[in-house]
């Protein structure tokens, strides 16, 4: 038999149900309920984050024995507070910022400039004219980029064209060790303009003509894009109407962005409803927490309570009007 | 009133309450609609499909228990994954909310089989439970941010002091006698709920050590990372719950991810209407007033 939930883990879950109605109940509008899980929200944090960094953090550095070195963070710290004490003295905080700014920007430039422009000039910077993928002659490694290709299909092509090469994309997807479900997927992917057949072929030097029109219009893009934020000429002209294509593009990135951002929202609201249903948990745990039941208990208890709440309000300020 | 003014004035209350219907309804009656990976779910997939058993990979675990929604379905598929395959697994965090989540994970999904043998709706090959420093350690959490990534990146024993979280010494584990630095790591995957993260990864530690890294984050964080996948930086990105839906069916275990997919959609839709009639009202208003 299922061991039976201990009280505290019923009422953790309970609350958990509670706190997540009561936050929710903002939606109706600002009420007491979501005042009160706010709060506790913002106190739990800052207890947790305290007592973690200083067991995880402090406690780890203090367990140790100390050297000589541990008195320059020390120190610093110190410097900070110093202008609490003093304000002729106030310009000694100046130090600790500028070590840690100094510490941050090196850092940053170095691993930035790598890996921000460096390696995004480049790839920005290719060929391009992009050849289509040669199923007689291309590694592995290279096999798997066409579209339904997983490397073990990848691997199991290197063997067949080796026993006998491929004289077309339809004689090299039908080989007999591929199984049926991989001709699933590959028959999934056939397509002229993104699919197998615009990304491979069974010769080399084939233009893939998806991928030069898909640079071109990057390299547009990127160009014009960069180009709105060139500030030293006037926008106008040839330029103006290249800076207006750049906005364009932009718009087109904020929107790719904001859906996701939607998405990202959706899915914390999906994770509290599964969360009140118990996907989480076990199917025995959650039949003993009951969680839908215990969100319409809790939305009654917020309803009732905000209904009491604005009546009260609602009496408070209605003496005023009477006089 | 014009049809355009009332929507204008349309108390916002309703469209969340049709939200939350849109949301609740589907989890309870089921849409199924077909779920088709995009090509860097893919790859992140495929990198991971190239690993063999033996290999060593990183998994970092920067995420909090608000980022759990999108990035847990992700987490036990690619786990189920690793698994099946025999890799040997590092896990570490660079984020103080994580430890006691990846306590529990770690005990929910390493410590036991996902899928063990004869797991009903499960057709690929089965895992089994990993044993704790044997075929996995857990080097806990260290605060740092990036200067912890740069750390590890060029001395990991001494980031951590040598010891795994619950102090066994790296010299007592055979595997890891190697691992000195990130680039020891066959692959490594950046479960990621912000910074720091896959972005300080990619910025800190992949360029200078070539590292193979692949990423699943949190939706808003998608389009920041998209350029590291288009130039190579990353092998591969999962994207939020979407993604990791598409992952699950991938890896043939499907499971909350693809449950909450179908109510994603379902909010998209609420989402996309409501644009388009806020537009056509707006356009007719202004029409009107014209």
């Amino acid at each position: 038999m299922t061991p039976a939930l201990g009280p505290v883990d019923l009422l953790g879950a309970w609350i958990a149900i509670f706190l997540t109605m009561a936050i929710l109940s903002f939606l109706y509008g600002d009420n007491p309920f979501y005042k009160l899980a706010e709060h506790l929200f913002i106190g739990v944090s800052i207890g947790y984050i305290v007592v973690v960094q200083i067991k995880n953090n402090l406690w780890v550095k203090l367990e140790r024995p100390l050297s000589p070195w541990d008195l320059v963070p020390a120190i610093l710290i110190a410097m900070m507070f110093v202008k609490l004490a003093s304000r002729k003295l106030a310009w000694l905080g100046r130090f600790p910022l500028a070590v840690v700014v100094a510490l941050y920007a090196g850092q940053s430039v170095t691993g930035l400039v790598g890996s921000d422009l460096g390696d995004q000039i480049k790839t920005a910077s290719r060929s391009l004219i992009v050849d289509k993928i040669d199923l007689n002659s291309a590694p592995p490694g290279e096999l798997s980029q066409v579209p339904g290709v997983s490397p073990a299909i990848a691997a199991k092509l290197v063997i067949e064209r080796t026993a006998r090469p491929f004289t077309s994309l339809d004689d090299a997807l039908s080989r007999p060790s591929l199984t049926a479900s991989e001709r699933a997927d590959l028959a999934d992917e056939r397509g002229l303009l993104v699919g197998t057949e615009a990304r491979a072929a069974t010769e080399s030097n084939r233009v893939d003509w998806f991928g030069v029109a898909s640079g071109v219009l990057l390299l547009v893009a990127l160009l014009t894009g960069l180009l709105y934020f060139y500030f030293s000429i006037a926008h106008t002209g040839v330029l103006g109407r290249a800076s207006r294509v750049g906005v364009w593009i932009l718009m087109v990135g904020f929107g790719a962005s904001f859906g996701y951002t939607v998405q990202g929202r959706i899915a914390l609201a999906i994770a509290r409803a599964q969360d009140i249903r118990g996907t989480f948990v076990s199917p025995a745990d959650a039949a003993q927490i009951h969680g839908e039941v215990a969100a319409i208990v809790s939305s009654v208890i917020i309803v009732a309570g905000i209904w009491i709440w604005e009546r009260r309000r609602a009496g408070v300020a209605a003496p005023g009007e009477a006089s | 009133m014009h049809w355009s003014d009332r929507l204008q004035r349309f108390d916002r209350r309703w469209i969340f309450l049709i939200m939350a219907l849109a949301i609740v309804i589907p989890l309870y009656v089921p849409i199924g609609l077909p779920i088709k990976a995009r090509p860097m779910t893919k790859a992140a997939f495929n990198a991971v499909e190239e690993l063999h058993a033996g290999d060593v990979v990183l998994v970092s675990m920067d995420l909090d228990p608000a980022s759990t929604a999108e990035l847990e379905p992700y987490y036990r598929a690619v786990m189920l994954q690793l698994k099946r395959k025999g890799v040997k697994l590092v896990f570490a965090t660079l984020w103080y909310q994580a430890p006691p989540l990846v306590a529990r994970w770690l005990r929910e999904t390493v410590d036991v089989a996902i899928a063990p043998p004869g797991t009903p709706g499960y057709e690929g090959l089965p895992d089994r439970a990993y044993v704790r420093n044997q075929d996995y350690v857990y080097l806990g959490f260290r605060e740092g941010k990036q200067n912890i990534i740069l750390g590890m990146g060029a001395n990991l024993p001494g980031v951590f002091g040598g010891k795994t979280d619950d102090g066994t010494p790296f010299a007592d584990i055979p595997w890891l006698r190697n691992i000195h630095g990130l680039g020891d790591f066959k692959l490594m995957v950046l479960v990621s709920a912000g910074a720091p993260g896959a972005k300080e990864y990619v910025q800190f530690a992949q360029n200078r050590y070539d590292l193979r890294m692949v990423a699943v984050t949190t939706a808003v964080s998608v389009t920041d990372l998209a350029p590291y996948y288009q130039a190579g930086q990353l092998l591969g990105i999962v994207a939020g719950l979407a993604g990791s839906a598409e992952y699950e069916v991938m890896v043939g275990k499907p499971s909350i991810g693809v449950q909450g997919a179908d109510v994603l959609n379902a909010g998209h839709g609420v989402v996309i209407i409501a644009i388009v009639l806020g537009n056509l009202a707006y356009f007719a208003s202004r029409r009107r007033k014209k």
